[in-house]
């Protein structure tokens, strides 16, 4: 019998132990972590487990219900076979990190109340930032700066949202917005919507990710957008509007894919692109759609680590990662391509993987609820799902021009950990029963027919087609392409200046206005002093001062 | 690609057209449901379609020189 604990706190445990583990052993201690709240997600039962009052109000740091088990649980799974990917990486500071933002998305997960969620939103957002530092390179060190910057930024529009909620209803219980609801609800949903990387709040992610380190990009590409899928779909069900956000994202993702050219940044893209599914899936509301959601973001876990995972190894045994530098190995990295290719079969929606069996979900969600633009662009989307993931990816990573590549052999924990992420994607692709058993509403839904079978092959064999056609259109080139953080970046330099700039100006005035009043004072003092008082009372009145505003304060509080 | 997987390629696509044509249709189906091979087009076309407008997009207003953030 499991203790019911917050899953999230096995988790933070876990980065506090390992540092107390003698260093050789971290790195397989590591998994048995994210295993035990894998196991502890899977037993708790359902309703609110832990409540506590505090000033007046209901904080719920555990609720279970079917779509929250569903996330904690892949969220827990991705971090052991993480952990097993990462076995090699002898660096304490990113082991912990990883657990402490694996533990922040669980704490979001099985919060019951705005606090808690924030508590667990905030700790994503540090401890992710590590994991983009932990690279130790300058473009990291920057990317870093920046990413921890725009989700400070996201978190208190959140708090803002939340400020505004409970000032509203006096209380800070999680319950779901109606369309349109309220200033507040908008506040949140801009704050969530950042971490989705809902464009234009999303450039944060193809920035940071392709920079941080080989492992902490599996972790990156698992937690922080799914949680907020999470959020979405417990608060913002229904919400029209993110019918069309969800379609553009789907395509905006996919558009800056062709233009990119390292091989994280194209999977960073579409990350974006396949989360913009979820959330139009929320935005459509019903029953099929969130299962769809909840569904697609189980399967998005496990095919876009392993994805990760591919282009990692790439990364780690060639030191590169752009395409116009890579090229013409795949033969002597077989093991590694065929793995990369079934997440990349899996990402694409081919039959018998389990991409197939979640994003058609979505798609018929959309056509049956009688959003037939929104299921044509997201069919038109998949497309390019396959164009750059599966094609354009491997092509030029592996294929393609020969350049003379002799990769360094891959360790063997991060083959077995791609194997095992592998073996879970054809798993669902083939028993989709797994899957559909443990969504959050009944599901009676059949991806396996004729019809169905029979676009998609369509579809498949002619974008490949036109790719053969197209392809050397599609190398990557040695330019970047501008994204919404153009403004940031660019407009860091004028922001410097008139927020920080201007507000330390004020602060060295202020404090040269301080030094000259005290020296001013403390002559004074001295002149006193030479009159026969031998000490001033400076100590005591700042003493007094001090009591009296306390006093103020606690009786003000008494008060209220 | 060789031969033999083109002319794999060709039976999968002449199968599911064939499939598309004679067999049952979806629940809730749109007119081209009902026209063999419109997701062959659809895919085809589609595919052109993201890689014209995505290049003419970078060409025309995104893409910069690798250093552009450095050089400011």
């Amino acid at each position: 019998m499991l203790p019911e604990l917050p899953p999230a706190l096995v988790l933070w445990l876990g980065a506090a132990a390992l540092p107390l583990v003698p260093r050789r052993l971290r790195p397989a201690v590591f998994p048995l972590f994210p295993l035990a709240a894998l196991a502890l997600v899977w037993a708790l039962p359902e309703g609110v487990l832990w409540s506590v009052d505090y000033l007046g109000f209901r904080l719920v740091p555990l609720e279970v219900d079917r779509m929250s088990r569903l996330f904690g649980a892949i969220f827990t799974l991705i971090g052991v076979l993480g952990g097993v990917y990462a076995l090699h990486v002898r660096d304490t500071g990113q082991q912990a990190a990883a657990l402490l933002y694996g533990g922040g998305a669980l704490a979001v997960t099985f919060a019951g109340d705005y606090l808690s969620l924030f508590l667990g939103w905030e700790v994503m957002a540090v401890a992710s930032a590590a994991l983009v530092w932990a690279a130790r390179t300058p473009e990291a060190s920057a990317a870093g700066r920046r990413y921890i910057l725009v989700h400070l930024f996201g978190g208190s529009l959140l708090l803002a949202g939340i400020a505004l909620q409970v000032a509203a209803t006096g209380s800070l219980a999680l319950a779901p917005f109606s369309p349109g609801a309220s200033a507040a609800a908008w506040l949140v949903l801009a704050g969530v919507a950042l971490n989705a990387a809902l464009p234009p709040l999303h450039a944060w992610l193809p920035d940071a990710y392709p920079r941080a380190t080989v492992t902490g990009a599996v972790f990156l590409s698992a937690y922080t957008t799914k949680t907020s899928v999470y959020v979405l779909a417990t608060l913002f069900a229904g919400w029209d509007v993110l019918i069309p956000l969800g379609v553009i994202m789907a395509l905006y993702g996919v558009v800056y894919a062709v233009l990119a050219n390292d091989i994280r940044e194209i999977l960073a893209y579409h990350i974006i692109s396949q989360v913009g599914y979820m959330v139009a899936a929320v935005g459509i509301g019903t029953e099929l759609a969130l299962n769809g959601a909840a569904a697609h973001a189980f399967s998005h876990i496990l095919y876009k680590a392993l994805l990760f995972m591919g282009a990692g190894v790439v990364i780690q045994t060639t030191g590169r990662s752009k395409l116009t530098r890579l090229g013409g190995f795949a033969k002597r990295q077989r093991l590694a391509v065929a793995l990369y290719m079934i997440g990349a079969f899996s990402i694409s929606g081919f039959p018998l993987f389990n991409g197939f069996i979640s994003k058609a979900v979505i798609v018929s969600a959309a056509g049956k609820s009688g959003h037939t633009a929104a299921m044509v662009l997201l069919i038109l989307a998949s497309v390019g799902t396959f164009l750059h993931t599966g094609l354009k990816l491997p092509y030029f990573t592996w294929f393609g021009r020969d350049r003379g590549i002799v990769p360094a052999p891959a360790p063997r924990n991060m083959l077995a950990a791609m194997a095992g992420v592998a073996a879970l994607c054809i798993l669902y692709g083939v028993a989709p029963g797994l899957l559909y058993g443990i969504l959050p509403f009944p599901m009676a839904y059949r991806p396996y027919t004729v019809p169905h079978l029979a676009e998609t092959a369509q579809i498949l064999v002619f974008t490949f087609v036109a790719f053969w056609l197209l392809r050397e259109k599609l190398a990557g080139e040695d330019r970047i392409a501008l994204d919404t953080d153009w403004f940031y970046r660019k407009g860091a330099p004028v922001a410097d200046r008139l927020v920080v700039g201007g507000v330390n100006r004020v602060f060295s005035a202020c404090d040269a206005l301080a030094n000259r009043s005290a020296r001013a004072l403390a002559d004074r003092v001295r002149d006193l002093t030479a009159r026969g008082i031998r000490r001033a009372p400076v100590g005591a009145s700042l003493a007094l001062t001090l009591l009296v505003l306390i006093l103020a304060a606690v009786l003000a509080m008494v008060g209220a | 690609m060789t031969r033999t997987r083109w002319i794999a390629l060709g039976l999968v696509a002449a199968g599911s057209v064939l499939a598309q044509a004679f067999g049952p249709h979806p629940p809730y189906a749109r007119w081209w449901d009902l026209v063999p091979g419109s997701y062959a087009l659809f895919g085809f076309l589609g595919c052109v379609a993201i890689v014209v407008v995505s290049k003419r997009l970078g060409k025309a207003l995104l893409q910069r020189p690798e250093d552009y953030y450095d050089a400011s």
